[in-house]
């Protein structure tokens, strides 16, 4: 046992002190959160200045009200949009060339065509350097719509007041209910699932593919028979394995110590340093969701990390392994292709068949975790079930393992890595 | 008292048939050379001493014990396949693998300062082994064998790779080990090292034993038959001679040895006048001819089977 302790001690040095550990353990919450707090920040910090815009009303019915409704303000009070009226005298395309020429001379931001058929579906006309100013237009838009729809309405002899009332849309407010009682819902458990099942997926792959380099290294120095000399190739491999699944949950705990502050802190931060962002809410997770991924983690990571070891075993090169690594590879994306699936339908059938296939489970039976708590029985079996396949890989792949370290040269095939297994 | 007792050991992979039915004795105390040409089975045949694979047949007793996993801690092995983790800094590698050992950290600490000190590596002590030139890796290599005191070392081909300062020191060190009594194996295709180092040899061939025992004795047992011969002119009237069984010819230089009964003297007589001889040297067969021999012999017999 201590000599297991020495190597787990050994492989978790290793990789805890580089600076790639290093970086992506803190550089990754940091990022993370810089992509939640950047967008509100923006959508805070306002750089609108004072805009002049021309107007052609060729009615002149339009341009009062429409200067009544573009009423925005900016911050110090002043109005953002300064309405100028252009009358018609001459030549409307005179006039507009006269405009364009304002524009370009930046005298105006831009300048509006209001021709008369309005109201029977003639085309506004927005005419400016830069078109892609989508909250102005939109504020023009808004305001035009109301002033053409009410005079549409007015010509009905109806009330546009009236008529607003009642065309008002319906809302429809998204709860979850489960055992711990009603929540409102607007998007998270979604957020959340996605954003855990992407995280534990990566993990796989990345510590996985750590133990695999780590073989090959053994091998390709040629240390590894020094180090079997004093401890059995079973050792070294469960020495290897639980050294780097520690790195694995030593990077969730920072995480998870840094996730736990931000949404306990975090949101009251937000508010105070930029009282305008005080309405919003960071998603959090709960903590049985929070159990559960870390013991479909260490399930998942048991699983694929005996198949990375073997596959390091087997060959000399990191080039070697990547033929043997597509299978494995393939067994935890076909689930990433199936989560749309699994969240319209968490408890068919066909989501049930799937999320109990062992080499699935970690990443489809947390995300039905997440949607919707499927019944005990089918968490409970999914998690029995995945262990006793982890007993058989670790059966299966110590054998190729220790056969595996001490072979050089060509890469083995399929047909005799079988017959590996069944030396003595 | 032997330190490793190998009885009747066979080991297959596949159909393959690595070590058959290999007996062989090691005295404690004693420099035992494993002899035999590439692929004769001698490092399958170490890593079973190293529990490292697990014969299909037989019995290994190691210090007078069933080899197992806890015998691991009183030897020493350098495998011929050696390396150092290249990330490793030199102190914490040397650490690392005394703790497998089942060192105490203090105990280990003192030991590798006094090893670096004696192969003048205490300056890199601090540095990561692929900083190393290959010969300091070398040496790295031999203290991470001997670290842990044990009774019993076995080297797998040590002289393979290493120039003459290392080859020299080596031997040596080996020399060192034998004088505090430890039992020490070496395995090995150049047998003018093992003439010089060993007291016992076991020569293998194709998985099978060949000969076995002190070496002196082998060498006696061979006889005065075999002649050394210094000489200028053609070679072909030596060859001629009817009572020579085997000429291992160099050129300007030739080992014959002679058929049972036959006297160096009508050998001697029958050159004269033939070619010019700078030397005419009645002595023991040298190892290397003893093993050219052996294994030719061996492999004539099995392609003639077939």
């Amino acid at each position: 046992m201590r000599k297991i302790l020495a190597v787990i001690k050994r492989e978790y040095l290793q990789i805890v002190k580089t600076k790639g550990f290093i970086i992506g353990t803190i550089l990754g919450p940091v990022l993370m959160s810089l992509f939640l707090i950047v967008p509100i920040l923006m959508s805070v910090v306002s750089v609108a200045e004072q805009e002049n815009i021309g107007v052609i009303d060729v009615s002149g019915k339009l341009f009062a009200e429409l200067d009544k409704k573009m009423e925005q303000k900016l911050k110090d009070g002043s109005r953002r949009y300064l309405l100028e009226e252009y009358r018609v005298t001459g030549d409307i395309s005179q006039l507009k060339e006269a405009l364009n020429e304002k524009v370009l001379a930046k005298e105006l931001s831009a300048y509006l065509f209001l021709p008369t058929d309005i109201s029977e579906g003639g085309e506004v006309e927005y005419i400016s350097e830069n078109v892609s100013d989508f909250d102005k237009t939109n504020n023009i838009r808004t305001a035009l719509n109301s002033i053409i729809i009410g005079k549409r309405l007015k010509a009905e002899g109806l009330d546009p007041t009236k008529v607003g009332q009642l065309m008002s849309r319906v809302h429809l407010s998204t709860k979850k209910v489960s055992k711990r009682g009603v929540e409102e819902d607007t998007g998270g458990t979604f957020i959340i699932s996605y954003f855990l099942v992407l995280v534990l997926y990566m993990t796989l792959i990345f510590y996985g593919q750590a133990i695999m380099r780590g073989v090959i290294e053994e091998k390709s120095s040629r240390v590894v028979e020094i180090v079997l000399s004093s401890i059995r190739p079973f050792q070294l491999m469960a020495g290897k394995i639980i050294g780097i699944g520690a790195v694995g949950l030593t990077q969730y705990t920072i995480w998870g110590l840094f996730g736990i502050g931000f949404t306990t802190y975090g949101g009251a931060l937000i508010a105070d340093v930029f009282p305008a962002a005080a309405s919003f809410k960071i998603p959090s997770i709960p903590a049985y969701i929070f159990i559960y991924f870390v013991v479909f983690f260490i399930l998942g990571y048991f699983l694929f990390s005996t198949l990375f070891a073997a596959i390091g075993s087997m060959v000399n090169t990191e080039k070697e392994a990547q033929q043997f690594m597509t299978p494995v590879i393939m067994m935890l994306v076909i689930p990433l292709l199936l989560i749309l699936f699994i969240m319209r339908s968490p408890n068919s059938s066909i989501s049930v068949i799937l999320s109990m296939i062992p080499f699935f489970t970690p990443t489809l039976m947390l995300l039905r975790v997440c949607i919707l708590f499927p019944p005990f029985i089918q968490v409970g079996g999914s998690i029995v079930l995945m262990a006793l396949t982890t007993l058989l890989m670790i059966w299966l792949t110590a054998k190729i393992y220790r056969v595996g370290l001490l072979m050089y040269g060509k890469r083995p095939r399929i047909r005799e890595i079988i017959k590996w297994m069944r030396y003595k | 008292m032997n330190a490793l007792e190998i009885n009747k050991v066979t080991k297959n992979f596949g159909d393959f048939c690595a070590v058959r039915d290999l007996s062989f004795n090691i005295p404690k105390g004693s420099v035992y050379g494993l002899l035999g040409p590439n692929g004769a089975g001698k490092t399958t045949t170490i890593r079973m001493v190293m529990n490292i694979i697990i014969p299909d047949k037989g019995t290994i007793n190691v210090l007078g014990r069933n080899m197992d996993e806890e015998m691991k801690k009183r030897i020493g092995y350098l495998p011929e396949d050696r390396g150092l983790y290249p990330k490793m800094k030199i102190g914490e590698l040397l650490l690392f693998f005394s703790e497998l050992k089942g060192l105490k950290r203090a105990e280990a600490r003192s030991r590798i300062d006094h090893w670096l000190e004696r192969f003048d590596l205490a300056d890199w002590k601090l540095k990561k082994a692929e900083e190393l030139s290959k010969g300091m890796q070398q040496k790295v290599q031999f203290i991470a064998t001997v670290i842990h005191q044990p009774e019993l070392i076995i080297l797998d081909e040590p002289f393979a790779g290493l120039d003459p300062v290392n080859t020299k020191l080596l031997k040596d060190f080996m020399l060192e080990m034998k004088d505090k009594g430890v039992t020490i194996i070496f395995s090995t295709h150049r047998m003018e090292q093992v003439e010089m180092i060993c007291d016992n040899i076991c020569l293998i061939n194709k998985g099978e034993k060949v000969l076995e025992g002190n070496l002196n004795r082998i060498k006696k047992e061979y006889g005065k038959n075999t002649i050394v011969l210094d000489y200028e002119g053609e070679a072909k009237y030596i060859k001629d001679f009817a009572g020579i069984e085997n000429i291992d010819d160099y050129g300007r230089f030739m080992e014959v040895k002679l058929k049972e009964g036959e006297d160096s003297q009508d050998l001697l007589q029958y050159l004269t006048g033939k070619i010019r001889i700078n030397k005419f040297e009645v002595k023991e067969p040298t190892l290397n001819a003893i093993f050219i021999e052996k294994v030719g012999e061996r492999n004539e017999k099995n392609s003639g089977g077939n």
